[in-house]
């Protein structure tokens, strides 16, 4: 397989794993949602997006994490903190599906495979965070209406 | 030309067949989802920004997750979350994939991102009757 035959399979294949766990994000969103949008802000979650962006480690994003939920234990919000626990996992947990996709992406020989899945498990953590905070801020209908209800 | 890529181009045609009756059946109802538009806050801008992010993202999550995000940051309620437009329209957009399963069985394929293919494709016609009703409306009420 060409370096180019590889990275037009490896965009697709990705492409296709973010549709198929957009609902996966969503679930962890809605399984949290009372906790949304005050005990964790919409400002927290723009700053999650923002470090996942600029990481250039996955532990930099674990760092960050592990980091708020230490905040959270310190103010005894032991919701908060097992909300960033249960986030922490969850991500954590994508490195297997980095795995399982690289497994279907014969890659070009002369890349480096932790390097390669390293990367990769990066831009899927990236992905999985940009459904979660566009499903956070997303609100359910009962949720809006209750809203209105307390105007 | 070998036999395979005979059979190849014959299934784009189909498809490509396939996608365009069924985008033209979207017209009356994107017709719709525009005429609610206009009576929002919204401008061409924002609408025409959905539309060429359909056109040129790989995934659908990311024209969900870009509605989501808008109607969500509308606070004023007079944009993309006024009487539920955001929320009927990512419902709208989701509930094509039943159309691109359906296209997708038709032509007995076995490649298993070809749904979600087709299903980006008939969200970024919908998208583009839309946009094009929008403007054409949002031009008629400045008139």
């Amino acid at each position: 397989m060409s370096e180019l035959e590889y990275l037009l399979k490896r965009k697709q294949s990705i492409a296709a794993w973010s549709d198929r766990w957009q609902a996966e994000a969503a679930r962890f969103a809605d399984g949290h949602r009372d906790l949304l949008p005050k005990r964790i802000t919409n400002a927290q979650l723009y700053g999650l997006g923002n470090v996942v962006r600029s990481a250039r480690r996955y532990a930099d994003i674990e760092r960050f994490i592990r980091h708020q939920a230490e905040k959270a234990e310190r103010a005894e919000r032991i919701d908060v903190q097992g909300y960033w626990n249960d986030l922490k996992d969850a991500l954590g947990k994508l490195r297997s599906e980095a795995q399982a996709l690289l497994k279907t992406l014969p890659f070009p020989t002369g890349m480096d495979n932790r390097e390669v899945l390293e990367a990769l498990h990066r831009e899927l953590v990236g992905l999985y965070v940009q459904h979660l905070i566009a499903h956070s801020l997303y609100w359910t209908p009962d949720q809006e209406e209750s809203r209105r209800g307390e105007k | 030309m070998s036999e395979q890529a005979v059979q190849e181009v014959a299934l784009r045609v189909a498809l490509e067949r396939a996608i365009a009756r069924k985008s033209d059946e979207y017209d009356q109802s994107a017709r719709r989802y525009a005429g609610q538009l206009v009576g929002t806050k919204l401008d061409k801008t924002q609408v025409r920004g959905l539309e060429t992010l359909a056109s040129t993202t790989d995934k659908v999550s990311d024209i969900t997750d870009w509605l989501k995000l808008r109607v969500g940051r509308d606070a004023g309620r007079d944009r993309w979350a006024k009487e539920g437009i955001g929320r009927d329209l990512v419902t709208e957009l989701e509930g094509l994939r039943n159309d691109a399963k359906k296209i997708v069985q038709e032509l007995s394929q076995r490649d298993p991102d070809l749904e979600r293919q087709v299903h980006l494709r008939l969200c970024r016609e919908f998208l583009k009757y839309l946009a094009a009703h929008f403007e054409y409306l949002k031009a008629e009420q400045e008139r």
